[in-house]
């Protein structure tokens, strides 16, 4: 009985268990996966087994796809044939002289095995669709930095200049004033080149002269035009990573870019890891991705579910009547997924998928136009436990509870690929990176709404309110306080300090430095 | 990288008294597989490095009698906490081969890998690309005995450069159906009477229920063909998790 064996370094041929021929990859890596791929040509194997003129037993699926290509007559193998192949492996290679001994075969199948995982990892790390994932993160990221460089600016220069922050809204327009220099020298040449309207170039022009700040030295003044240079440049940056986003989720995901818009698609998207998963999801899991705290805290207390996660983002969704949301996201929801699946399978760009959630979110306007006297109740309030008080999210609390959250729709990965933190190795609180990825701010429904930066943020229809950092924050007016970060923050001291008591007696107990 | 070394005290043999690792196969009293080092006061699990000078997750480095040790952080690998935690079966010795499923970015491998030596081996299996580049930049690449396998343990019949039978097969991955993945595993490459460490992330199964009761049914699942000999609960290392050591008999 002839078998027909592969093996990691080659294809061999045996006859009763005595080796007939056999054909070694040159490069083993390139070749094996060839053949798993059913992309091979094989032609000496084939033209050397054509030529015996027999039946073939084959010990790989893919390898009888392609001989059966070529019309060679030939069957799998039985399970027990194929186990014993397993086990006696080694000596198999051996035998066919892909390697000198046992030794050399177990250093050439580990070679063999990290040169595939290798490129593998290579071939996953060109998809687009991570790229597209970095860049909106990075958007989102640059939003933090940005507002906080933000506040800190009109911070500072308000020390010089205080008038100016209730006056000029645009942070762009308030960098550029900065970047003109002192209160003195600004003319109303400079508020023109700023692009603001002849009513304001005015009045600001009537404030500087009459300013209550204090001086500034020019030590300083060059501190802060530099800030105010980058938070011009950190701009620019956004503009240009909103660009690329748009243009490349239309490119690689122009159904999913229809349906829920570039920004929130990519969010989702980078939510749920890559094009392939998202498409995998079901529909009821996009619809809540980015409320996940909220989910978990309604499966373990039987509290309200949440109706969208990021998808409130959506304008559909936003611009809806409170009551009439949670049936608009389910249907976006329903569409993007079968977009996302579309995306990936599937050629270019289906119109109908947009016209029929177009007709559905109408129906849903029309159907439910009035809210029902169950909408009219305020939503019950949760019981409040560990982790979900205002205490920093980082303990150990509640919100560990809920760890484990996607991952059980769409496998551990998750949190092994997150958490660059886990990269700088340091105390367990670290690898726990995981944990605060799931448990911490991602998941906090009020975050939601602000976690997409201001563009698309639905209470920016008033304007730039964020922008400027805490305008529309009444703590602001004791502005200082949260100049200083957390440090002069009375309350967010002690949260740190609980923390670290906290940590430390954990240590003590348990017996670690 | 400037490593800290340290002289320190090994503490000879077992000190700790609540642990005794029972051997089922007779071994010669040196082949110790991990040790018990007196570092700033306190006895830690180490592990002999098989590449002295290597770091994987910035662990600190002890030289004793021209010997290097890595600590073996609890808090960082669940088969730490379970020693800790009294584990009472060992089956990591020289020579073992391995099984292992969730590698991650590798610390724990790193320590199998440091206890199974030049002469053993450890399959690893990662199906996350991100974390196996770490993991292949940091640990595969540097130890001889580790063999690297980027793919999907759902479907065991995949993993290339594995052959033979193992001893003992460590499952740490968290899905729903990790029991079911982990059995059809056993099934293809553990040998018979040989062990099977099951990590179970009680939150990845179900959110909703009881940790306790979780891990009863997993064990429930896993009685038709395993001889179940301990279930460790890895508090306070890890919350939520359990660890459960069984035989194999088919």
């Amino acid at each position: 009985m002839y078998s027909v064996v592969l093996t990691e370094l080659g294809i061999s041929v045996f006859n009763d268990g005595k080796l007939d021929k056999a054909f070694s990859f040159s490069n083993p890596v390139k070749e094996y996966l060839l053949v798993k791929n059913k992309e091979s040509k094989l032609n000496e194997l084939v033209n050397y087994l054509a030529s015996t003129q027999r039946g073939f037993s084959v010990s790989d699926e893919s390898l009888l796809a392609i001989l059966k290509k070529y019309s060679i007559d030939c069957h799998l193998m039985e399970e027990s044939e194929l186990d014993e192949i397993q086990t006696n492996k080694p000596q198999i290679i051996v035998d066919s002289g892909f390697a000198s001994n046992l030794q050399d075969t177990l250093g050439k199948l580990r070679e063999f095995a990290l040169g595939l995982s290798s490129s593998k990892v290579t071939e996953v790390s060109e998809s687009p669709d991570l790229h597209i994932i970095q860049a909106i993160n990075s958007l989102d990221e640059i939003d933090k930095i940005a507002n906080g460089l933000s506040s800190r600016l009109r911070e500072w220069y308000g020390l010089h200049f205080p008038e100016l922050d209730n006056i000029i809204d645009s942070i762009n327009g308030y960098a550029q004033i900065v970047l003109a220099g002192k209160r003195e020298s600004l003319t109303k040449q400079i508020f023109e080149e700023a692009g603001f309207p002849e009513s304001k170039v005015e009045m600001l022009s009537l404030i500087s002269s009459k300013s209550r700040g204090g001086d500034i030295s020019d030590i300083n003044l060059s501190i802060v035009q530099s800030i105010a240079k980058q938070v011009l440049d950190f701009h620019e940056l956004r503009k240009k990573l909103e660009e690329h986003v748009e243009a490349e989720m239309q490119e690689i995901a122009p159904n999913t870019s229809a349906i829920l818009g570039t920004a929130v698609g990519a969010r989702i998207l980078g939510r749920a890891g890559s094009l392939k998963k998202m498409a995998s999801l079901p529909a009821s899991t996009i619809q809540v991705l980015g409320a996940e705290k909220a989910l978990f805290r309604s499966l373990k207390t039987g509290s309200q579910p949440p109706k969208h996660g990021l998808l409130f983002q959506h304008a559909m969704v936003h611009a809806a009547p409170r009551w009439q949301r949670g049936k608009i996201a389910r249907a976006v929801a329903a569409k993007a997924v079968i977009a996302a699946r579309v995306d990936v399978y599937g050629e270019g760009l289906n119109q109908t998928l947009l016209e029929k959630l177009n007709i559905r979110v109408d129906e849903i306007g029309k159907k439910y136009e009035n809210p029902t006297e169950k909408d009219m109740r305020p939503p019950p309030s949760f019981r409040r436990e560990g982790g979900f008080g205002d205490k920093p999210r980082r303990r150990e609390g509640g919100d560990r509870r809920r760890e484990g959250g996607d991952r059980r729709r769409e496998g551990g990965d998750r949190r092994r690929e997150g958490g660059d933190r886990r990269r700088e190795g340091g105390d367990r609180r670290r690898e726990g990176g995981d944990r605060r990825r799931e448990g911490g701010f991602r998941d906090n429904p009020r975050r939601d709404r602000r976690e997409g930066g201001f563009r698309d943020n639905p209470r920016r229809d008033s304007g730039d309110r964020r922008e400027g950092g805490f305008r529309d924050n009444p703590r602001r007016d004791s502005g200082d306080r949260r100049e200083g970060g957390f440090r002069d923050n009375p309350r967010r001291d002690s949260g740190r300090n609980d923390e670290r008591t906290d940590s430390n007696k954990k240590r003590k107990k348990f017996g670690r430095r | 990288m400037a490593l800290e070394i340290i002289q320190e005290e090994i503490v000879e043999g077992m000190m700790k008294e609540q642990i005794q690792i029972k051997r089922e196969k007779s071994l010669e009293d040196d082949n110790q597989s991990f040790f018990w080092i007196k570092s700033e006061g306190q006895k830690k699990l180490a592990t002999e490095n098989m590449v002295p000078g290597n770091q994987v997750y910035k662990e600190k480095l002890i030289i004793k009698k021209n010997i290097e040790y890595r600590l073996w952080d609890p808090f960082r690998s669940k088969l730490a906490a379970a020693i800790m935690n009294d584990l009472e079966y060992f089956p990591f010795e020289n020579k073992s081969t391995v099984l292992y499923l969730g590698a991650s970015t590798g610390t724990t491998v790193s320590h199998i890998s440091d206890i199974v030596g030049s002469n053993g081996i450890v399959f690893a299996v990662e199906h996350a690309s991100r974390v196996a580049r770490d993991f292949l930049d940091r640990v595969a690449t540097f130890r001889k005995n580790i063999v690297a396998i980027l793919q999907d343990a759902r479907k065991p019949k995949e993993y290339f450069s594995v052959f033979g039978k193992v001893d003992v097969v460590y499952v740490d991955i968290a899905q729903p159906d990790q029991t079911q993945i982990a059995m059809d595993n056993c099934e293809m490459y553990l040998k018979k009477g040989g062990y099977f460490f099951l990590v179970i992330k009680t939150r990845s199964i179900d959110v909703t229920k009881a940790p306790k009761r979780i891990v009863e049914e997993e064990i429930e699942r896993l009685k038709p063909r395993f001889e179940v000999l301990q279930t460790i609960d890895l508090h306070p290392y890890d919350k939520d998790h359990a660890m459960v050591i069984a035989k194999f008999n088919h």
